[in-house]
């Protein structure tokens, strides 16, 4: 070590030496302060500083020694100095630690009249006589979490916008596909008699491409609803539930001849429409996609901690493992309208209601026959965010 | 059945979804005679009411069919102020459109909206809803000052 920091070590506890309180310093722990990176000051009563490290020096941008001598008060920007002093003598009362932990953030005054945001520790040393304090700039970390709360914000404006944009184009789209479907409908009744056997199927087509059309539609208004138009969670019982979807999808339990079965089934806090929205299309969907056999359908549920494990297995024609993760996207299909006819929402929906729900669904892979569906759900979520816009401006 | 031809004032204003409304009103109406008013927007709707200018003795409507999203006055609008009105509010407002929102629903009804029905896309059930409100509307019940 050359002379320099013998010299600045000199220079700095110059004033403590000759003042009424000594640096309470050993020479050997003045390398310790100068190589951490936080600023070290050390004050009396009266608020002058009797001791500062080299970063103290670096960060308040005084030159070497220029910190020692001054009044910590010179390093609080003016608005705040009284405050300051007031807070100092207070402290010297009831002196007490103060970590970083604790994130007192003030304002910090450098030598050149800036600013910038600083994180202090305080704690009494010398029986109270002298107060120690560790000073941080925590400027880039503020920036950091600015930047990241405006990107939050954006990315929450833009979800907002495109699910606006799903709900009022679905509504836009309904008019004019009436129009074509209905109008080829009353083509049909009218004129059906007239008509030869081509023309007809002509018509047949395109009014089956309206109603194609028209279940997108509702599908995708039905996605782009569970994140605007959720509710609060409540709780709910997954039985009753269940019971409700089986009423609904009796049509086609009867169909099929589809046993559906259910272990005990938990009650949760969640919203009960989307529950029911979830469970109606894992069903349907285990339904839909039967084999030979007539449909077999079981739910059943374990609980897994503050979790509950949900189950939907079937006896269908299972689900090849490389489309695993793609069954879950939004219009994604593994079949043609011809084998299994539907809009390649429902599994998305269900996506995304099971994650508005701070949950998790996978699709179980290493099977042998039909096809297990998973789902996580805590027993009680935290209320998801207001993702949408106020209902005022709905269509 | 009844002597005067029933009056009905539809407020639509795509043309198109006019002329489907006034074909699927025609189709089994056997012994129901009715007259339909088209006016295309709110505006021209409460002016229609109020017999006001450009529409001096027109007949008082025993029925209003009323779409929602309308040019410059919407139906939310018109509805209210039907409901506001001491001499129109007793007339029954259907509220006839393609929204499925439940917030128009919740709206409409809170508007006192007589009821409110979803368009639906298929011409069958189009026909089937259009017959119902007609049966329910202008033969079950009875309408006041008829």
């Amino acid at each position: 070590m050359a002379q320099e920091p013998a010299s600045r070590q000199e220079a700095r506890s110059s004033g403590a030496a000759e003042g009424p309180v000594s640096a309470p310093l050993d020479a050997h722990l003045a390398p310790v302060l100068d190589i951490l990176p936080d600023a070290i000051l050390i004050a009396g009563a009266d608020g002058r500083i009797v001791l500062a490290n080299r970063r103290a020096e670096e960060l308040f941008g005084y030159g070497a020694g220029g910190l020692v001598g001054r009044s910590v008060e010179d390093l609080v920007p003016a608005r705040y100095r009284q405050a300051h002093a007031a807070h100092r003598a207070g402290y010297h009362h009831r002196p007490q630690v103060r970590l970083m932990g604790e994130r007192r953030e003030l304002w910090a005054l450098r030598a050149d009249g800036s600013e910038f945001p600083a994180e202090i520790s305080l704690s009494p040393l010398d029986g109270g006589r002298l107060v120690v304090s560790a000073v941080r700039d925590v400027s880039e970390r503020r920036r950091i979490q600015e930047a990241l709360e405006r990107r939050t914000r954006e990315l929450a404006r833009s979800n907002a916008e495109l699910e606006q944009f799903a709900y009022v184009a679905s509504h836009d789209l309904q008019e004019p596909l009436r129009m074509v479907a209905s109008y080829a409908q009353l083509l049909e009744r009218r004129y059906g008699d007239r008509l030869d056997e081509d023309a007809r199927e002509f018509i047949r087509y395109m009014v089956e491409g309206a109603r194609r059309m028209r279940d997108l539609i509702n599908d995708l208004l039905d996605y782009s609803r569970v994140g605007r138009r959720g509710r609060p969670f409540a709780p709910v019982s997954l039985e009753t539930v269940l019971e409700e979807v089986l009423a609904a999808l009796e049509p086609a339990i009867t169909e099929t001849e589809a046993r559906i079965t259910c272990g005990p089934l938990p009650e949760l806090r969640a919203d009960e429409a989307q529950m029911r929205q979830l469970f109606q299309n894992l069903l349907s969907n285990a339904i839909k996609f039967r084999g030979e056999e007539p449909p077999r359908v079981h739910v059943g549920a374990r609980r897994e901690g503050a979790l509950w494990h949900i189950t939907v297995e079937d006896n269908g024609i299972g689900i090849d493992p490389q489309y695993a993760e793609r069954i879950f996207l939004l219009f994604q299909r593994l079949h043609t309208q011809r084998e299994y006819p539907g809009t390649g929402i429902g599994l998305a929906i269900c996506k995304k209601i099971v994650e508005r729900h701070g949950g998790r669904i996978w699709v179980d892979t290493d099977r042998r026959r039909g096809a297990a569906f998973h789902l996580v759900l805590p027993e009680s979520p935290p209320e998801p965010a207001e993702e949408g816009s106020p209902g005022g401006e709905e269509r | 059945m009844r002597a005067a031809a029933v009056e009905i004032l539809l407020v639509e204003d795509n043309p198109a979804d006019v002329r489907l409304t006034r074909e699927v009103l025609k189709e089994g109406a056997e012994g129901l005679r009715h007259r339909l008013h088209v006016v295309e927007d709110g505006t021209q709707a409460l002016a229609f009411l109020r017999r006001e200018e450009g529409y001096r003795g027109v007949p008082r409507p025993d029925l209003i069919l009323l779409d929602l999203n309308l040019p410059r006055k919407d139906g939310r609008e018109v509805l209210e102020e039907i409901k506001a009105d001491p001499d129109l509010c007793s007339i029954p407002v259907v509220v006839l459109t393609t929204s499925r929102s439940e917030e128009d629903v919740l709206r409409s009804y809170q508007l006192h909206a007589n009821c409110y029905v979803t368009k639906p896309v298929d011409l069958d059930q189009f026909l089937e809803v259009v017959q119902t409100i007609r049966a329910f509307w202008l033969q079950v019940v009875r309408l006041p000052g008829r």
